[in-house]
């Protein structure tokens, strides 16, 4: 496990020299951009907006991160070949996937909470105080890094076993079906064979539920999220990630390095 | 170095002179494609559903954004005084549906609805429809029951239903007391100026936008007209008693001690009387043309 730790510290530190926190500057202009003009061109909505914007802000970077970095973390040390010379110390595989998905995590925690502070800063710009509902969207960034390990895990498992871009094109394919399982619990069973029917529901139970951590417009209306949903959904997060971790590890394991 | 220097003698003559000549050519494109295009005011995609399927889990920022359209086609219709809003309902319709819970759009769109034209669509109707989807989303937000008995009490003179939807809204949490005394009051007596009085006032005082309040403001300054030339009505029957004809002008109804000098407007505009003997506005009021336009679409 310490082994892993160096390997996740490592991982942070080229993210960070590879200027990944660079975004918090993009995230920064466009919070500013937003708090003067919302304001300017709509009704009673700047605090909402701000929630909302801020909110998708922080998951379109973080999802952007999480794709194309944690589809590189395995691709990029393998076209290096630095990975040889890793390998060669003693580390295990799974220790080095480990240790490489903490790194990435870290790096989106960092990234994330220096843009759940900036929009806390913007919210109390524009609403000149903070209250104790605005805690909500503290739990709605907690639960957008619980699904950006998820999708960091997915991307792992994808660039163990296939091109990068395939890897990409994978895990952003699964990302968008899940955020639509909701769609595929509701489509009609009644019209479909018992065997599409039963194939339908198993899909929809097993495929990763992106929507369970969306709480954006609760956020946005100062809506408190229960303290069993936080618990749900951070078991929900450890147990997929544990899962799809598992079967990275044992992909890699067996891949053939030569 | 002699190269370098010149490129940079190029660059800084190009890119001033560059930008320049795109900055005149784009003022010439746009005008040229303004006198070829007519206005054209579209909603691509109409249905709500899909474009909550289509937003990801983006949906309450598209919903802000929808909303924002919302009040910029609503802005630039009324700016322009056109009463054509036939896309206030259906952006209306997706704001909603992409964010259920943004209590705004239901108690502005209801106003912007509701009213009649050149001020609103004239669809009381869909205003109704609008606060009932609001009220289902939202059941325990007693606004909405204010609104909803405002749409029906003002744009479809129903004071049943208006006195329904005041009493359901009190029985809300934290509504304001009046909401039971104004149901009592529209059961009881309809349309009454101190009723209608109330009810922009609490928009005006309610309100946050200045449009809204702007508007509030014109509807309590003609309802205090209505109110006043009433009242000089009244004077001018008085005066008709006594004098055996009514008064051709309101410095005779002075002279005769009924009035102690002539009233104005809220705007300050000395009052008149018309042809047919009745008080009404001064031609000089900006109140004229508003109460004229008004009064042309109800």
């Amino acid at each position: 496990m310490r082994r892993a730790g160096v390997v996740a510290l490592n991982t942070f530190r080229e993210a960070v020299r590879d200027r990944v926190l660079y975004s918090l500057v993009f995230f920064a202009l466009l919070m500013m951009a937003a708090a003067v003009a919302v304001g300017q061109v709509s009704i009673g909505i700047e605090q909402t907006v701000i929630v909302s914007l801020g909110l998708s802000a922080i998951s379109v970077i973080g999802v952007l991160i999480s794709v194309f970095i944690g589809v590189a973390l395995v691709s990029k040390e393998m076209d290096k070949r630095t990975l040889y010379a890793l390998l060669a110390k003693p580390v295990r595989r799974w220790e080095f996937l480990l240790g490489k998905f903490g790194g990435l995590v870290l790096t989106l925690a960092v990234n994330t909470a220096a843009m759940a502070l900036g929009l806390l800063l913007v919210m109390l710009y524009v609403k000149h105080s903070l209250e104790r509902s605005d805690a909500v969207v503290l739990v709605a960034v907690y639960f957008i890094l619980l699904k950006l390990a998820l999708i960091v895990a997915l991307a792992l498992l994808f660039s163990c076993f296939t091109t990068p871009l395939l890897a990409i094109l994978f895990t952003v394919g699964l990302y968008i079906v899940g955020l639509y399982v909701q769609e595929l619990r509701d489509l009609p069973v009644e019209v479909m064979s018992p065997a599409m029917a039963a194939f339908t529901k198993w899909l929809s139970r097993l495929l990763p539920n992106f929507e369970n951590f969306n709480v954006m417009a609760m956020a946005a209306h100062g809506r408190a999220v229960p303290g069993a949903l936080i618990l749900q959904n951070t078991l929900y997060a450890v147990v997929y990630c544990t899962i799809v971790l598992t079967a990275a590890a044992v992909v890699f394991s067996r891949r053939n390095l030569k | 170095m002699k190269s370098e220097k010149t490129i940079a003698w190029v660059l800084l003559l190009v890119l001033p002179l560059g930008f320049a000549a795109i900055w005149r050519l784009q003022h010439g494109i746009d005008a040229q494609r303004a006198a070829l295009s007519q206005e054209r005011d579209d909603v691509l995609l109409r249905s709500g559903r899909l474009v909550k399927i289509m937003s990801l889990e983006y949906a309450p920022l598209l919903a802000d954004i929808y909303w924002t359209r919302v009040v910029q086609y609503y802005g630039n219709k009324h700016v322009r005084g056109q009463a054509n809003l036939e896309l206030l309902w259906p952006l209306l319709d997706i704001t909603t549906t992409l964010d259920p819970n943004l209590l705004i759009s239901y108690r502005f769109g209801a106003m912007f609805l509701s009213q009649a034209a050149p001020a609103g669509a004239g669809r009381p109707d869909l205003a109704v429809q609008l606060i009932q989807r609001g009220i289902q989303a939202n059941p325990e937000y007693w606004r909405l029951y204010e609104d909803l008995g405002f749409v029906y009490y003002f744009d479809l003179k129903d004071y049943p239903k208006a006195a329904e939807a005041f009493l359901e809204g009190s029985k809300k949490p934290n509504a304001q007391l009046w909401m039971k005394v104004m149901a009592a009051k529209v059961a009881a007596e309809g349309d009454s100026f101190a009723t209608s009085m109330f009810l922009w006032k609490d928009i005006y005082d309610s309100t946050p936008d200045p449009s809204v309040k702007k508007n509030a403001l014109l509807h309590l300054q003609l309802l205090k007209v209505r109110g006043d030339c009433k009242q000089l009505d009244a004077l001018a029957d008085e005066y008709a008693k006594r004098y055996g004809k009514r008064p051709a002008r309101i410095s005779q109804m002075v002279q005769a001690g009924l009035l102690r000098g002539i009233p104005g407007d809220p705007l300050g505009f000395a009052y008149i009387l018309g042809e047919n003997g009745k008080a009404e506005l001064n031609l000089d009021s900006p109140l004229l043309e508003q109460q004229l336009l008004l009064d042309r679409f109800k």
